[in-house]
């Protein structure tokens, strides 16, 4: 029977069968509930309130909620100076690795170091470093002569996004160097060698060889990084816990107070649906602004 | 001589390694009961008090293993909740008073009430010990561990040297922290605790001023009094600069590092953390303990209780044993000793070795006039989620007292319809 079935066009859809079902399992399920719990009443501490369908009610709240649309624009400013800071940086390790200088093995492992800390081991270590009190990084500035006083980086909603969005670029610059490189040796040295007959500098070199040929890495690891950053609170959830005030926090900061400390399960699944159609269309325009695809 | 096995045999010989396989595990358990503990413990102090109770426990009770794993104390509600909905419950958790409704209100807890009434220490605990771990039909779901007592401690050098004696009243306070103050020493009057966790002391600092957040048993505030108070209590810092300026973002352990590195006079926190002060500063000589003043309308104290809980039927009867254990005079005071949290039990805190001590005598003043915290279902993340940053938005400048206040009152209607 096996052996019949082999030759249908059926077999085919079998062999994808447990794939499928996995896939159902961990991504379709979890993500379709999660959606149908943004139309639901989800308050764990008021059983209450019971969990029916209220439409559109978290989703007509968000638009007249202040918290939302500070939160949107803080997520804004805070991806968006992260990732120009991670890459330049990456771009930069990536750059000075490629050219095998002596040492360049131990340097290429220091560089990954950061990354490979959890966010809240890196995040207790900044708050100490950038202490108001005992931290070494106001203790350098003030020796350096370019504070004159021990500063609350944190505490200063002047400050306080800045520094956080230094230690995630601090935190996560080796993404972006490891990928960078990786493309980088794949680039034939032949290229290089033509255009410096032809008369091209390094950076005239940078801009017409390197860049363009590891732009579809660059696009790529541009998107995975907008994607952690939009979703983990966690960096900021130990550095500022959203504040002074609400001046660092983001969504998915807000998402995450709001299903665990409100115990608003509704309410923070429709702040996660918002995320995930922003993220998708921020993906999408990126993709098609970069071609890569047409490549 | 050969000897060959018969099929007969073998099954029968499988048969008994299966059955032997099957019970030894059963055996295993009866002899040693594994529980897991989920606390907030954090200090070095805190871990000592555990650790000295684990092995009092320990030694009375052989047959059970407790696995104990700390929850710091901001993500709590999130590890306890995401575990109660995929229902991964640890044995037994530590339920502060104001976590209470939330929890509840959650299933996460386990009535205790019938284990109560049958327990040979019940009359060591004042009903009152119970009132915030007791539902609206009068079931108990925890048994107090300990006492959180609120109290100040002031850098009694300081103020020796200024001729001041601790204050009593909000403006006796108010005076200290600015006659101690020299911003140029980089002196300051309060370590005030304007980051996670200094909501608890926003709220009582608007009850002193006659804004109780449950008043009869209706859920509000008093919008002219809670203005006054926010006013009052963010002025330490932007009207008398006598508080950091890192204040806004200053949590536990910045404000005890302000004040144990000489950096401020003056700390609102409560009996726990006395064995860590007494680490850094001389007890009696560079620091001393004081009753929380009293503001315009009220002195407001609060006595929280950490409690332990069931939650989970797994292990329930191994998981009394190690809660119950806590009721016993000598881990209170085992606790007390490596901490200074205060026992919830009547004789335990009647103990020489804690009553004999005149540097505990504000905590016991404390018992006297000190009340419960508020407790409903939505406080605990109102407070943190709308308290704590609108009073930091007052402290940095954004807001007015009145526009934090308004907000605050929006917040708590919508945490409560």
């Amino acid at each position: 029977m096996i052996g019949e079935l082999s030759e249908t066009r059926y077999w085919m859809y079998l062999l994808l069968l447990p794939s499928l079902l996995l896939i159902t399992a961990v991504v379709l399920y979890p993500t379709i509930y999660g959606i149908q719990m943004s139309f639901r009443e989800m308050r764990l501490n008021r059983p209450d309130l019971g969990t029916g369908f209220v439409g559109l009610k978290h989703y007509q709240r968000m638009l007249n909620d202040p918290i939302f649309w500070l939160s949107l624009r803080n997520t804004a400013v805070w991806v968006t100076f992260a990732i120009i800071l991670e890459f330049l940086i990456g771009l930069i390790a990536a750059l000075a690795l490629h050219r095998n200088l002596p040492g360049s093995r131990i340097f290429a492992v220091m560089i990954l170091l950061p990354f490979f800390l959890p966010n809240v081991v890196a995040g207790h270590m900044w708050s100490l470093m950038l202490d108001p009190r005992l931290g070494v990084i106001n203790d350098l500035l003030l020796k350096a002569g370019l504070i004159d006083s021990y500063r609350a980086w944190f505490a200063d909603p002047a400050t306080a996004m800045a520094a956080a969005i230094l230690v995630e670029a601090w935190k996560s610059f080796p993404f972006f160097t490891l990928l960078i490189l990786a493309g980088l040796k794949g680039i034939p040295t032949d290229l290089y060698k033509a255009a410096s007959i032809d008369g091209a500098g390094p950076v005239a070199q940078l801009r017409l060889i390197t860049l363009p040929m590891i732009k579809t890495i660059i696009a790529a690891a541009v998107i995975l990084r907008v994607i952690g950053l939009v979703n983990s609170p966690d960096l900021l959830l130990v550095l500022t816990s959203g504040g002074p005030g609400r001046s660092t926090m983001v969504l998915s900061l807000f998402a995450f107070q709001t299903a665990y400390r409100d115990f608003n399960f509704g309410y923070a699944s429709a702040l996660s649906v918002v995320m995930f159609i922003l993220l998708m269309i921020f993906a999408w325009i990126y993709i098609r602004l970069s071609r890569i695809n047409q490549e | 001589m050969t000897s060959t096995l018969s099929r007969r045999r073998l099954l029968q010989t499988g048969a008994g390694v299966a059955g032997a396989t099957a019970l030894m595990p059963h055996w295993a358990m009866a002899q040693q009961a594994a529980i897991n503990y989920w606390h907030t413990f954090t200090s070095q102090s805190e871990f000592s008090g555990l650790e000295a109770v684990m092995a009092s426990f320990h030694a009375s009770f052989p047959d059970i293993r407790v696995t104990q794993e700390n929850i710091p104390n901001p993500e709590f509600m999130a590890k306890v909740t995401a575990a109660v909905v995929a229902n991964s419950r640890p044995d037994v958790t530590m339920v502060a008073s104001e976590r209470f409704a939330d929890l509840h209100a959650m299933g996460a807890l386990i009535d205790l009430t019938d284990r109560l009434n049958s327990w040979d220490r019940r009359g060591d605990f004042d009903d009152a010990r119970f009132a915030s771990i007791t539902d609206a039909d009068g079931r108990i779901y925890g048994l107090p561990a300990f006492a959180f007592v609120p109290w100040m401690y002031y850098r009694k050098d300081w103020f020796d040297a200024e001729g001041l004696s601790a204050p009593t009243t909000y403006a006796e306070f108010e005076e200290a922290a600015i006659a101690v103050t020299d911003a140029s020493q980089n002196r300051y009057g309060f370590s005030m605790r304007g980051g996670a966790g200094g909501q608890s002391f926003v709220i009582d600092v608007m009850e002193s001023f006659g804004a109780p957040i449950v008043s009869n048993g209706e859920i509000g505030l008093n919008r002219d009094a809670a203005v006054e108070a926010v006013d009052w209590y963010a002025g330490l810092l932007t009207r008398h600069g006598a508080v950091p300026s890192s204040a806004p973002n200053d949590g536990f352990r910045q404000i005890m590092e302000a004040f144990q590195t000489g950096q401020t006079g003056m700390i609102w926190h409560h009996t726990g953390s006395f064995q860590d002060m007494a680490s850094f500063l001389e007890p009696g000589v560079e620091f001393a303990t004081a009753v929380m003043p009293a503001g315009p309308a009220a002195r407001v104290a609060r006595l929280g209780y950490a409690f332990n809980s069931l939650t989970s039927e797994a292990n329930a009867d191994a998981a009394w044993e190690w809660i119950s254990y806590w009721g016993e005079p000598d881990a209170a005071v085992a606790l007390l000793g490596a901490t200074g949290y205060f026992p919830a039990s009547s004789v335990a805190a009647a103990d020489p070795r804690i009553a004999g001590d005149p540097l505990y005598a504000p905590a016991s003043e404390t018992l006297g006039f000190g009340g419960p915290p508020p407790s409903f279902p939505g406080y605990a993340g109102w407070s943190e989620t709308s308290v704590m940053p609108l009073f930091q938005a007052v402290l940095i400048g954004q807001l007015t007292p009145e526009q934090a206040v308004d907000q605050m009152i929006d917040a708590l209607e919508e945490a409560i319809r």
